[in-house]
């Protein structure tokens, strides 16, 4: 196929007189991940519910695989990995069963399970019960259980929410592992930094609306602050000074600051996600 | 619609089932009310007259105690053997007839016979059997009775409460089987978000449906065959009889299923089939009173399969005769498949939405 592996215009929900998705529009290329990013509330799990067929958009459409979403094909469903925010799991099931049970309903009869679950670290617990994993370990069922079918299609909601650093940075991993296999990704999350480090592009969502879409470097450079912040030993203190780049008389208070005895550090003060985030909408991303 | 995926997800619920109390509970209750009638209504340890007959010759005492229903007949070809079973109280009482001795009586003679009598055994087999023997061998001899014995009955004639109550056990297999497990799995599955995980995949919400509802079926047509086995009421049609059943089980299910869809979690569907409980159950508490007006236990759906399960296993009717009660019941079976379907959209709605 050729194109975008999502493909998605004027797209819009509403939950009775509550507009949750007003008109979105973007695309995910095969082998990109795209970060929705936003607050809670603001749209993106709405979003998804949409691309995967759980609800019915209201107005607009979108394409998977150049497949309409509003027909409901279990062909397009065959290409797809969901990984949901609620980690729903057959707690009852061993790993090795929730997994073999999915692959099933995918038509796949040689499912390596075992592999998918190294994968994620599991593989020692595959015979354990869900039901006494963790939470971690729930969360890190859930991302194998989303690459169960080798999807050609990842829909990521909130992958890593509530994790500790090890394991977040583990499934971070993986999710590359499959950006690079070639499949599309699309990653809700609400963590600036995950959204950082993972995306090829980020889609800032608020209220139901794209605010920016772009290459987190190009946001950052279209929306941040071009300044250096430079410490200094101020008797038994430290006092700071923040100098704007390109031009006017920075470049010579600059070199004077750095010949300093008192010179501490010198910082890039590069614009983050959040501090983009908040500048368009006058809103966090916790919210 | 994929029959391949059904299958997938009905295996998996059987699967499941033994780690699910509602799917133990459901085998485990008819079994145990069933117990529990036969206990206190004595059908349970009923003693059935038991006979052992050494038949040196052909005598026609033999063949009429072979076609008689109300006593267990061992044949035995040494007396020795015969007396020893008496003496273990394997049996009631042990009767040998020498050859020739149909002969014997008819020329008048007076032929001796064996006839033992266990110690142990209930006072009211001793009775029957003597009587019966006795009554046999004038029979034989061809002479009439030397009293002729009318018989008064008190109360109403009818069915022992054994059997008026065995619809009632039924019940309980098709309502705890087909209604509550595949029901119950639905809501599950809902409240849990596995519902929604399957559908993500190829699945679709109506394979779910059918499956769950495969699962009803199937699970209470066995229970409620078990159930009529073990309550000695499979008549003597049993292939009309698992017809019969077939049909309960698949309008059990499919209410089951509605009242799965209609619950949003456990707590309402609890309560959804606690209210709707006293309607299900109602037709029932008809076969207990049969005095009571009949016709009202017709308002209620699961008439239409306990009537055809009550004359087809207890009465011992033929399914011609109550093609109209199943055809009703099949009619309202087919009647909640697209109120179901239209309720399962909105479900999934709800679902996405929350």
């Amino acid at each position: 196929m050729t194109g975008p592996a999502i493909a998605v215009e004027s797209l819009s929900y509403a939950y009775g007189s509550l507009e949750a998705v007003k008109g979105v529009s973007f695309d995910v290329q095969p082998g990109e991940i795209l970060g929705f990013l936003g607050p809670n509330g603001a749209g993106k799990s709405t979003t998804i519910k949409m691309l995967t067929g759980q609800l019915t958009p209201k107005g607009g459409s979108a394409r998977i695989l150049g497949v309409d979403v509003a027909l409901d094909d279990p062909e397009v469903q065959a290409q797809i990995g969901v990984c949901f925010e609620e980690k729903n799991l057959y707690l009852q099931m061993t790993a090795l069963e929730n997994l073999e049970f999915f692959a099933s309903l995918f038509g796949i009869r040689d499912v390596d399970a075992m592999e998918v679950l190294r994968r994620v670290g599991l593989a020692d617990r595959a015979r354990d019960r869900v039901g006494n994993f963790s939470k971690g370990m729930r969360q890190r069922m859930m991302i194998s259980r989303a690459f169960i079918n080798k999807p050609k299609v990842l829909f990521l909601d909130e992958p890593t929410d509530g994790l500790d650093p090890v394991t977040s940075a583990a499934i971070r991993a993986t999710i590359r592992e499959e950006a690079d296999r070639g499949a599309a990704v699309l990653l809700t999350t609400h963590d600036m930094f995950e959204a950082d480090e993972l995306s090829d592009r980020v889609a800032f969502i608020n209220e139901g609306e794209i605010v920016a879409l772009d290459t987190a470097e190009s946001l950052k450079l279209k929306y941040g602050t071009r300044s250096v912040l430079v410490r200094l030993r101020d008797g038994d203190g430290v006092r700071q000074e923040h100098l704007p780049l390109g031009g006017g008389g920075s470049p010579a208070r600059l070199a004077e600051l750095a010949a300093s005895p008192d010179l501490l550090t010198i910082h890039t003060e590069e614009a983050t996600l959040e501090a983009i985030f908040i500048k368009l909408t006058g809103r966090g991303l916790e919210g | 619609m994929s029959l391949a995926r059904i299958w997938r997800v009905l295996r998996k619920d059987l699967a499941l089932g033994p780690r699910s109390p509602f799917f133990l509970w459901a085998l485990v209750l008819p079994v145990g009310m069933t117990l529990l009638v036969q206990v206190a209504f004595g059908s349970l340890f009923e003693p059935v007259p038991r006979i052992g007959i050494l038949d040196e010759g052909s005598s026609a005492i033999t063949a009429s105690v072979v076609e008689m229903e109300g006593i267990v007949l061992e044949r035995f070809d040494d007396a020795g053997e015969l007396r020893a079973a008496v003496e273990a109280n394997d049996l009631d009482a042990g009767l040998i007839l020498p050859a020739g001795f149909d002969d014997a009586v008819r020329a008048g003679e007076q032929p001796s016979l064996e006839f033992f009598i266990g110690g142990e055994s209930y006072a009211a087999n001793r009775i029957i059997l003597s009587v019966t023997t006795i009554d046999l061998i004038r029979e034989v001899e061809g002479s009439a009775a030397p009293v002729e014995v009318e018989v008064v009955s008190f109360g109403d004639e009818g069915l022992p409460i054994s059997s008026r109550l065995v619809p009632v056990v039924v019940f309980y297999a098709l309502v705890m089987a087909g209604v509550f497990v595949p029901g119950s799995s639905l809501v599950e599955e809902k409240e849990h978000g596995t519902l929604m995980a399957m559908l993500v995949t190829p699945v679709r919400s109506r394979e779910v449906m059918v499956a769950k509802w495969a699962l009803g079926l199937l699970l209470a047509s066995v229970m409620s065959v078990v159930t009529l086995m073990l309550n000695r009421a499979m008549g003597v049609r049993p292939l009309e009889v698992v017809l019969v059943v077939v049909v309960a089980g698949a309008l059990s299910s499919m209410i089951g299923i509605l009242a799965g869809v209609i619950a949003k979690n456990s707590t309402m569907f609890f309560g959804l089939v606690k209210g709707a409980g006293v309607l299900l159950f109602a037709p029932v508490i008809f076969y207990v009173f049969p005095d009571w007006p009949q016709w009202i236990a017709k308002l209620f759906p699961l008439y239409w399969v306990i009537e055809p399960i009550w004359q087809v296993s207890v009465m011992g009717e033929s399914i011609t005769t109550v093609w109209q009660e199943l055809a009703i019941a099949l009619g309202i079976t087919v009647a909640l498949i697209p109120i179901t379907a239209f309720l399962a959209r909105r479900m999934q709605a709800q679902m996405a939405g929350q």
